[in-house]
């Protein structure tokens, strides 16, 4: 039994990084030496292999954890589609753009743009779980078609922007506009939250689904999900109304 | 062989092959999880004129359930694999669809076998059902006008046995009933069986074909018939003058076994004369179980 491939950072980047390349294909099965070739793009200094910034050590298992100060690291995680990656801290902008399988776990707050969609595509997640245990910046699971997106902490503006499907649960406050202009899927509230003024709201319920969603994320990923979240009740939101308004905004709320 | 007094009969039980689901049903609270159920499992008695065998496996604390609510365990049980999907969706969609507060989860997710159940349901939401993909699993949201029913859209499908039996002969009717209930009650929430039949007891044993009738598949079983005895080749010995049988199915055949012997132990009690059980001289099921090897290792004179 191996413990997976753990990444860390020789010494602290002084210039953004753009790891888009670094996990975008099948990389599960790469050894060590393998993976400390996959190119990074510094801002200035253009491409180097990942083993340049990254001392690499471990055996393949199927899941690599990055350390190290990641605030400039950029689009960590982007295209994953299998395997388990865990950075230990905070990450940069775009972790996790369009991935469609795998899971993400950020342990700290993530950047802007978490999940989304990359620049000039329609999709965003088509798949996976990308969970930040921190709070996450603005448009966080932009244009998500499906997967699973959660912010333990605050969510910034715009979270779930434009979603065609998928969920996104915050479980602190959500910043404005969540769920803007969504086509179908659902955000979940644990905090406060105002939706946006083309939602509708609907009823108060308690959606049993939301009981073995929650389930997960308390047994797999061990999120604060409280008794509360799964014994109260949800007011449901039907939007954007401006779009096809079959998406949902489910707000925690006691009775 | 003879258990406390009680002959066990130097025969066996014939069973056939069958495709069994595991049904998880979960709702608010037991009497909804009940009510679900039973209506679930109702008219479920024989694939001979019921199209599907069914019975309650037992019921789930809300520890064991996918959501956390109480729930109950149900195995469904037909002949044929398309015929179980078939019987899946009428079922499920008119008697747990249909029932406040209920869901419905597949309880084999192990089985490499799947059927669409919630994918055929989805569509009473008439394009207003929605689905999530909750650790790999699909799960439909159908809109109710109680709330929503959630449906996992596939369901496993094992191969299971069905026609486990044994029958209680016994020196009157009392006697029999009185075993019988014991037996049935030995049988609640065993896991991996079902008794299909009311109260997990049979009357009305059958044999294959009819006498008079070309058309029918099943007809009295005259042999085992008290009132018979003086009229046709009895299998009775002569203090017997009720007979009853528990029928058991199961998800395989070490369950019908673990269940035969725990039921048959049960069922040797005052009163009854012997126990024996039902076959077709090992021609049409593949599975035997055979009662004195069955019993063998908890004989007890």
């Amino acid at each position: 039994m191996t413990d997976g491939l753990a990444a860390r950072l020789r010494s602290t980047l002084r210039q953004r990084a753009d790891f888009s390349e670094v996990l975008a294909d099948s990389w599960t099965a790469l050894s060590a030496a393998a993976m400390s070739q996959r190119p990074v793009y510094l801002e200035r200094d253009g491409k180097v292999p990942l083993g340049e910034l990254f001392e690499i050590t471990g055996n393949p298992n199927g899941h690599i954890r990055f350390s190290g100060d990641l605030l400039t690291a950029d689009r960590l995680g982007a295209a994953l589609s299998s395997g388990h990656v865990t950075i230990e801290g905070s990450v940069g902008a775009e972790a996790g753009l369009g991935m469609s399988g795998g899971a993400l776990v950020i342990e700290g707050d993530a950047g802007d743009r978490t999940g989304a969609a990359p620049p000039g595509f329609k999709r965003g997640m088509t798949g996976g779980e990308l969970i930040v245990r921190g709070s996450a910046g603005v448009e966080a699971g932009a244009a998500m078609r499906r997967g699973l997106l959660v912010i333990a902490r605050a969510a910034g503006d715009r979270a779930g922007l434009g979603m065609i499907a998928g969920n996104v649960v915050v479980f602190g406050k959500a910043g404005s506009n969540t769920g803007l202009w969504s086509k179908r899927g659902s955000v979940v509230a644990l905090g406060s939250i105002t939706p946006p003024p083309t939602y509708t709201y609907a009823c108060t319920y308690q959606p049993i689904h939301l009981r073995l969603l929650l389930t997960r994320l308390r047994d797999q990923y061990g999120l604060a999900v409280l008794r509360r979240h799964f014994t109260g009740f949800y007011r449901r939101y039907s939007g954007d109304m401006a779009e096809l308004g079959k998406g949902e905004i489910l707000v925690w709320t006691a009775k | 062989m003879k258990i406390r007094g009680v002959l066990i009969e130097d025969t066996f039980a014939e069973a056939f092959t069958m495709r069994v689901a595991r049904i998880v049903i979960t709702a608010r609270s037991l009497r909804w999880v009940r009510a679900a159920a039973l209506k679930l499992t109702g008219f479920a008695t024989s694939v001979i004129g019921c199209k599907v065998e069914a019975g309650i496996e037992r019921e789930l604390v809300p520890g064991e359930t996918p959501d956390g609510r109480p729930g109950v365990s149900v195995l469904l049980m037909t002949m044929g694999k398309d015929d179980l999907g078939k019987r899946l969706i009428e079922r499920i969609g008119q008697t747990v669809l249909t029932c406040p507060t209920t869901a419905c989860y597949d309880g084999l997710p192990d089985a490499p076998d799947r059927v669409g159940v919630g994918s055929a349901l989805r569509f009473f939401g008439d394009g207003f059902q929605s689905s999530k993909v909750i650790a790999g699993e699909r799960f439909w949201r159908i809109p109710v006008m109680e709330g929503e029913f959630v449906v996992q859209e596939k369901f496993g499908m094992l191969k299971g046995v069905g026609g486990g039996n044994f029958l209680i002969l016994a020196s009157t009717a009392d006697a029999a009933l009185s075993a019988a209930e014991a037996a049935a009650d030995a049988l609640t929430s065993q896991p991996g069986v079902i008794l299909p039949f009311p109260g997990g007891v049979v009357r009305s044993g059958s044999k294959v074909g009819s006498r008079r009738s070309k058309t029918m598949i099943a007809s009295t079983n005259d042999a085992f018939c008290p009132t018979l005895r003086a009229i046709t080749q009895t299998a009775l010995p002569d203090e017997v003058n009720s007979v009853l049988e528990i029928v058991i199915n199961g998800t395989d055949a070490a369950a019908i076994e673990t269940a035969m012997r725990t039921g048959i132990d049960a069922a040797c009690r005052a009163g009854v004369i012997a126990i024996s059980a039902g076959n077709y001289g090992g021609k049409l099921g593949p599975h035997h179980f055979h009662l004195r090897k069955l019993m063998s290792r908890n004989s007890s004179d």
